[in-house]
């Protein structure tokens, strides 16, 4: 049985559907992808017991070289749903550098359910700053949790110059400046566990300055939370 | 400010624009988007979308259809200004190429020549290896005589970036520029330009005389569009031009309609016949493969081939079956120098080239090659012709690629599929079709070398 034709967001093939029996005798609820299965094969999701406690990369070791090297943030933590592969930089480049904001939706269930899991008292984006937000017209990670009571506690700071995120090598971006300031009062994230989300990781200095403000504003433990590592 | 070359006959999205005093009062600014009850409208690429799939949080909606060319959003407008054909007029011909046309591409020629001084819109029906490139120069030497603008369009990057060489040596004393999608050079304002049908969507009444190329291939056919987008590149009183080796459906209607002339050309310039498939049903080929056996058909067709010493092109509906046949080819014809391609293979051109320098003698490929690339002296044949991927315009530009040179006129083009389709049906039947009328109008065996 197939739903009616559409066509996958990203690679424009047309995106059969099919039902199983199984979705059908026990009336589960289907949720109709947005990408077509090739696509969606094409995702490399990191087991929660084969990835870095420290950054959530794939990882055979409880600590991945780089946590080990770099002096870890104690009460932080980060989860990275999906390997930064060919696939979700091509998604990631629709959705953020081109504006597709239909993308949202495709990961909106899995990240839905990855929130629930995690129990956190406030459920924290990261900010994208107000230039950036006015020219693609929303915050991509705020895209991404659609439908989940969130708290816009942060808000980004402008340093003189600053360099886009992508044009910084791995050095500058490590140097950076703290980016983010509270928008509220310190009392909001006393003794609470946090989540922070984002989409992707790559050095971890973004969610990592983000998480000593909050754990300096008296926060019990901040966890990250990103679409992707790498 | 904007440079005033730069919005010639352009459409540029922004919120505001300003440009020189003297041309500000001619600015022209439409909305980029129209809304309907249900619906939002792009003005660039014309395609429509219901609002509610493409609401920004703000309120604002954008276009899902264009976004690669910049994202058009509900707030801004498009601006341009009205192209002031900035060229010379020449009294001398620019149009160094020395070739002849035969009698058949003269007439063909005179008709382009006419569609192009009335501005009107015409198609012209040529064979594959017709040479429709050389008949459209006398129409675009006369156009640029007259300081007119000239575009020629191609739903193919590859096919743009073949053109653009021989207009480059056709005209050399005309400017051009060359403008497709991955390109890392700036627009600048040129009398002659080959770009991507893409690309059109950023004019806007720029061209006096356009040319749409391979008007059947993928995506021009499916995408509506890109047909908005040529009505909107050229000007109101513009003439647009359609080449086509298979006219869509669509084309066709327009033609028994009256609302669409035809100029025909159904023989290559060499007067010899397209060849013409042969069809041979197999059974299950696909799981003769995976059980490391050809099918008998096929193994039968191979073997004429290779005992002959033809060089071929094979071609199969899917990635993953390129594998499966090269395996499958190797152990039954050990001798043979084969290797796979397809679209977004790193050595596609190498692996292309040293087919054409005679190194292998057969490339196992996908749909990637059915236009564009000429082997001179080639057979052809297609495994699972019955496959969805292929269309009728597709199968007939597969078969096209075989004997195109007027030294090897001749080469087998060979379908194999489980069941014959009426796609199949229909792309045998064109074929049939152009040589009988080329026999009628005598275009056969009339040879030109
Ligand atoms: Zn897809
Ligand atoms: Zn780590
Ligand atoms: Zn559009």
């Amino acid at each position: 049985m197939a739903l009616p034709m559409t066509e996958c967001l990203l690679c424009h093939r047309e995106n059969l559907q099919q039902i199983t029996l199984w979705q059908l005798l026990n009336f589960q609820p289907v949720e109709p992808s947005l990408l077509c299965q090739t696509c969606l094969d094409r995702l490399e999701p990191i087991p929660l017991d084969q990835a870095c406690r420290g950054c959530g990369r794939h990882c055979s070791t409880q600590l991945c070289p780089d946590c080990t090297r770099w002096e870890t943030l104690t009460n932080f933590k980060n989860r990275a749903m999906f390997q930064y592969n060919e696939l979700l930089r091509q998604f990631m480049s629709q959705y953020k550098f081109y504006g597709d904001y239909r993308l949202r939706q495709v990961f909106q269930g899995k990240i839905k359910r990855e929130v629930k899991q995690i129990k956190a008292d406030l459920v924290i984006p990261i900010p994208i700053n107000p230039i950036t937000y006015q020219q693609r017209g929303f915050n991509q990670v705020a895209g991404f949790l659609e439908g989940v009571k969130t708290t816009a506690a942060l808000a980004t700071i402008e340093h003189d110059k600053q360099l886009p995120q992508s044009a910084k090598n791995r050095q500058q971006r490590l140097q950076m400046k703290q980016p983010f300031k509270l928008n509220l009062s310190t009392e909001k994230f006393n003794k609470k566990r946090i989540l922070l989300v984002d989409d992707i990781y790559t050095t971890g200095r973004t969610i990592r300055h983000a998480a000593t403000l909050l754990l300096d504003a008296g926060a019990s433990e901040v966890v990250g939370l990103t679409l992707a590592h790498g | 400010m904007m440079q005033v070359r730069q919005l010639f006959g352009r459409q540029v999205l922004a919120d505001a624009i300003s440009v020189t005093p003297d041309w500000q009062p001619k600015l022209l600014q439409r909305p980029s988007m129209m809304l309907t009850g249900q619906l939002v409208i792009c003005q660039r690429c014309g395609q429509s979308t219901p609002k509610q799939t493409v609401r920004l949080p703000q309120g604002n909606y954008y276009c899902p259809h264009c976004f690669q060319l910049g994202r058009v959003t509900s707030n801004q407008n498009l601006w341009s200004l009205p192209e002031p054909n900035r060229f010379t007029k020449l009294t001398d011909s620019p149009l160094s190429w020395q070739g002849e046309l035969t009698s058949a591409q003269n007439a063909c020629s005179q008709e382009i020549s006419a569609v192009f001084a009335t501005g009107k819109t015409h198609l012209l029906w040529a064979v594959t290896g017709a040479g429709k490139t050389e008949m459209l120069f006398h129409g675009i030497e006369q156009a640029l005589m007259k300081g007119l603008r000239v575009a020629i369009a191609s739903p193919r990057v590859d096919v743009c970036l073949e053109l653009a060489p021989r207009f480059q040596a056709a005209f050399t004393s005309i400017p051009q520029i060359v403008l497709y999608g991955e390109m890392n050079r700036p627009y600048a304002y040129k009398q002659l330009t080959i770009c991507t049908t893409h690309q059109l969507l950023r004019f806007y009444h720029a061209f006096d005389v356009l040319v749409i190329d391979e008007v059947d291939a993928f995506p021009f056919a499916a995408d509506p569009g890109l047909n908005y987008a040529a009505q909107q590149a050229k000007k109101e009183s513009g003439a647009l031009l359609y080449l086509t080796a298979t006219p869509s459906k669509e084309l066709s209607r327009l033609e028994r309609q009256k609302r669409l002339s035809v100029s025909y050309l159904p023989a290559r310039y060499h007067g010899h016949p397209l060849p013409e498939i042969k069809f041979k049903l197999t059974s299950h080929w696909r799981q003769s493969l995976m059980k490391h056996r050809l099918p008998v058909p096929v193994k039968k067709g191979l073997s004429q081939m290779i005992s002959k010493h033809r060089k071929f092109l094979c071609f199969v509906p899917h990635i993953k079956d390129l594998a499966a046949l090269a395996s499958v080819l190797h152990t039954a014809f050990p001798e043979l120098k084969t290797t796979t391609v397809y679209a977004g293979d790193p050595q596609r051109h190498e692996k292309v080239q040293r087919m054409r320098d005679g190194e292998l003698d057969c490339l196992i490929t996908t749909t990637i090659l059915e236009r564009g690339v000429t082997f001179s002296n080639i057979d052809v044949m297609v495994l699972g012709a019955d496959d969805g991927v292929f269309s009728t315009a597709a199968l007939v530009q597969i078969a096209g690629r075989a004997g195109r040179k007027s030294a090897y006129p001749d080469g087998l083009v060979a379908f194999f599929a489980d069941r014959q389709t009426k796609i199949i049906q229909e792309a045998r039947r064109q074929i049939r079709f152009v040589n009988q009328k080329a026999r009628r109008e005598g275009l056969i065996g009339v040879t030109h070398d």
